[in-house]
């Protein structure tokens, strides 16, 4: 059973995003995503500055078997992005929900957010 | 990721699940691909030591009089220039010089010898061999009552020595030891890491007990992600990669395999044919400079064209950068800076000639 705070949003493409108040997500992957790649080596992440549309491919994350990408979970513009993680993406696998964090976006329209899976919705689609 | 009905299962099958590992089918069967991890299990190989199922592997039995000779007739390799107990790597091509399979054989005595082959391959490797041997020589398949152990690292010595292997055998070389519990088990100094290392042949109703004891004297079970980023570090081909019918010894510079002077062996003219003229292709490595991870069958790029295309490719854990064996044109150089297009991503790297890392499966065990 992978685990699934109860407090984020999610995608069925396995992101977790986090929106605080001042209208910044924080997006990663879930635990069950770093489980299924296994060994996380390699990240590209996108540009501080860039505009992603939601759903637009933004970024790989890839293991020691296979690459996957990253899709925007929502649009806005990336204020930052985990740096550290990229140096040490073995930080995706220790901590996915934590010090793995992806990048930071600002949400152009974040009735977005709504259109995403809460906990329940997440696990259901993982069928836990 | 898991398959697939009929997947077949090792003897061991049952103890990978307890062990929590991810399953995946492989050349048809249900086989280990990690349990803790690609990276921990191939850093526990190449400094302590790891196990690996490799039951999947065709253990193949040849006898009948003259068997040796029959196989030296057919196999590429010099099988004749081996004694009882020594184990070479040969080839069986095809007569245009293609790889029908790269395979361990165990040099027993004139009359008979033993062939490990790979999973996907061992059936068509018997047909081969059924189809060209004489009266009086048998070609048997073995797998159904027989398990394959491998247990490789630098302490790996250590741990077949508390399971009751008191040996002390050269590389590449195996010898039939009676255990008291598990009856005959064909140990050999031999394996697929770079590392030292051994793998035992034992009586599949042996197989859990055998696991069971290597395990519990020190060793991580390690799946076939390990097992694939360890023998690329080395620049072992995998068959159907980086050899396969279409690609040759020659292009795959495995001419130290082949035995020249023979009188014959099957693709033998071919190959001549082909040293002789100068292949278009070899089989070279490729470290990448840049940050990613090149995978098979990706184009190589100098100077703004295609020189080539990668057959095998991954993260090497040890030197913690994208390599890849691949395909090029006998143009490149080795120490030429190319390109390998990485989903459009053109990633930099050298040309080199492997193993891309200096492990040794001659070194003797520090226990030795």
């Amino acid at each position: 059973m992978s685990s699934i705070p109860a407090d984020l949003h999610y995608t069925a493409e396995h992101e977790w995003l986090s929106l605080s108040a001042d209208g910044v997500a924080r997006i990663g992957i879930t635990d069950h995503a770093q489980e299924a790649l296994g060994d996380i080596v390699f990240l590209t992440l996108p540009s501080v500055g860039a505009t992603l549309a939601a759903g637009q491919a933004c970024g790989e994350v890839e293991s020691t078997k296979s690459v996957s990408d990253i899709y925007a979970p929502v649009s806005g513009e990336v204020v930052a992005r985990n740096e550290s993680a990229e140096t040490a993406p073995e930080t995706l696998n220790a901590d996915p929900y934590g010090a793995g964090w992806l990048f930071e976006v600002r949400l152009t329209d974040a009735s977005e957010v709504a259109s995403l899976l809460d906990a329940a919705g997440y696990a259901a689609l993982l069928g836990q | 990721m898991t398959s697939a009905d009929g997947g077949q299962k090792t003897a061991l099958y049952d103890q990978h699940v307890a062990l929590g590992a991810k399953m995946t089918d492989f050349g048809g069967w249900l086989m280990p691909l990690e349990y803790s991890g690609v990276i921990a299990e191939h850093t526990a190989v190449r400094t302590g030591v790891g196990a690996f199922d490799v039951s999947h592997m065709g253990a193949i039995r040849v006898h009948g009089q003259a068997a040796k000779a029959f196989l030296d007739g057919v196999l590429t390799n010099d099988l004749l220039s081996r004694g009882p107990g020594e184990v070479q790597y040969s080839l069986l091509c095809q007569d245009d010089g293609g790889v029908v399979d790269d395979l361990l054989v165990y040099a027993g005595s004139d009359d008979e010898c033993h062939i490990i082959a790979n999973a996907g391959n061992a059936l068509t490797v018997i047909d081969v061999l059924r189809s060209l041997a004489p009266a009086g020589i048998t070609v048997e398949d073995r797998r159904p009552d027989s398990a394959i152990i491998a247990v490789q690292g630098p302490q790996s010595r250590d741990v077949v020595r508390a399971a009751g292997f008191d040996i002390n055998l050269a590389y590449m070389t195996s010898t039939v030891v009676r255990h008291p519990d598990w009856g005959f088990v064909v140990v050999s100094r031999t394996g697929y890491t770079g590392e030292h290392g051994y793998e035992l042949v034992c009586p599949r109703e042996a197989a859990v007990e055998v696991w069971q004891a290597v395990l519990a004297h020190g060793a991580l079970p390690c799946g076939l992600g390990a097992r694939d980023t360890l023998r690329l570090e080395m620049g072992y081909p995998l068959h159907g990669n980086d050899i396969s019918p279409q690609i040759s010894p020659v292009t795959a510079r495995l001419g130290w395999a082949v035995g020249w002077k023979k009188a014959d062996f099957r693709g033998k003219a071919a190959l001549q044919a082909q040293k002789d003229i100068g292949p278009l292709r070899l089989l070279r490595g490729i470290e990448l400079t840049d940050r990613g991870v090149p995978r098979s069958h990706m184009a190589v790029v100098a100077g703004g064209t295609v020189v080539g295309e990668t057959t095998s490719g991954g993260f090497s854990p040890t030197l913690q950068c994208g390599i890849a064996l691949a395909l090029l044109d006998s143009s490149v150089s080795v120490g030429d800076t190319v390109a390998v297009d990485v989903r459009g991503r053109h990633l930099a790297g050298r040309v080199v000639t492997p193993p891309f890392v200096a492990a040794s499966p001659k070194d003797p065990s520090p226990a030795a």
